[in-house]
């Protein structure tokens, strides 16, 4: 029998006389009839109206804060109380409980999260791609 | 990314119908061996072909340019090929491992194929193959498609082609020492 080097050579199919000369035309035109599709706008073009939208809201909010400028000038506007870190640090960082803290980020990161796999499973994913598994046998 | 790739896809913002012309073009003689090597017959490679083409048209909006043009086509291309085989399996109750009876069960016959002995025996040999194991051994051994490109198109790692093919090769040869 010959080796498969020797066979690649050839090609054993054969198409019409001028299949390809006339292929082009026959698929274009079978594609025009079709609905025509909505042009390829790029990525500005895609997010544009999202940049307007944007650009927009940014310039409301600069004359919104100038105008509270101008008619509230000396006054402060609300906000956070201000507290010192020591006070911060007393208030709300001791009431903390960082045993809690651990028990509920643990699990997450833990390594127990990985499913435990059968044999069977692990010798599925193997057929699915397409590893022989006499190999495998013969390395074990 | 080619630089024909960069005209066409530059071509679908400005002359739609002007780019798709040009991708026709370049792709359809290498898609069309590609599909024919997977389901055979010539007219089932040239149905195939149309629809990878009118899919191409239809979904010409949701292409985006940071990808290959080419491994977009032969993603489209290799889902009709299966398409069209899964097709023939069902209506015809066919057996796909055996090329003498898809070509008898077929209205073409062997008007098509010119094989001789040993081709016969490579293409049945290639047709025992799993199908994804038959597409990279077709990329690869055919088209010498790099498998960097392999694995966009079949979106497997590049490591899981190069042993798909390895094994390939080697079943091939064992049946091709058979006979």
């Amino acid at each position: 029998m010959k080796d498969l080097k020797e066979i690649s050579g050839k090609d054993a199919f054969k198409v019409p006389d001028d299949y390809f000369g006339k292929l082009n035309d026959r698929i274009i035109s079978a594609a025009m009839k079709e609905e025509r599709p909505p042009a390829n706008k790029g990525k500005y073009r895609k997010i544009r109206p999202l940049l307007a939208i944007a650009a927009s809201v940014a310039i409301l909010a600069m004359i919104g804060f100038g105008a509270l400028k101008i008619f509230i000038p000396d006054k402060k506007l609300p906000g956070f109380p201000e507290i010192s870190l020591q006070e911060f640090t007393e208030n709300y960082l001791d009431d903390i409980d960082i045993l809690t803290l651990e028990e509920g980020v643990a699990p997450v990161a833990s390594f127990e999260k990985v499913p435990d796999l059968t044999s069977d499973e692990i010798i599925d994913y193997l057929i699915l791609e397409n590893i022989d598994l006499s190999d495998i046998y013969e390395i074990l | 990314m080619t630089d024909q790739e960069k005209d066409i896809i530059g071509l679908f913002r400005s002359d739609v119908e002007r780019g798709f012309r040009m991708l026709v073009e370049a792709y359809s003689k290498k898609l069309y061996w590609h599909i024919r090597r997977l389901v055979i017959l010539h007219e089932d490679a040239d149905d195939a072909l149309q629809n990878t083409f009118i899919n191409a048209w239809r979904k010409l909006s949701e292409f985006r340019s940071e990808s290959s043009l080419y491994t977009w086509l032969y993603s489209i291309a290799t889902n009709e090929a299966l398409t069209i085989i899964n097709k023939r399996k069902r209506d015809r109750a066919v057996s796909f491992e055996d090329i003498g009876s898809i070509l008898a069960n077929s209205a073409e016959g062997s008007t098509w194929f010119d094989g001789d002995e040993a081709q016969v025996k490579l293409q049945n040999a290639i047709l025992k193959l799993p199908e994804k194991q038959r597409i990279v051994f077709n990329l690869r051994y055919y088209e010498e498609m790099p498998y960097e490109e392999m694995s966009r198109v079949l979106k497997t790692s590049e490591g899981a082609l190069k042993a798909s093919y390895h094994h390939a090769v080697r079943k091939i040869e064992e049946m091709l020492g058979e006979g």
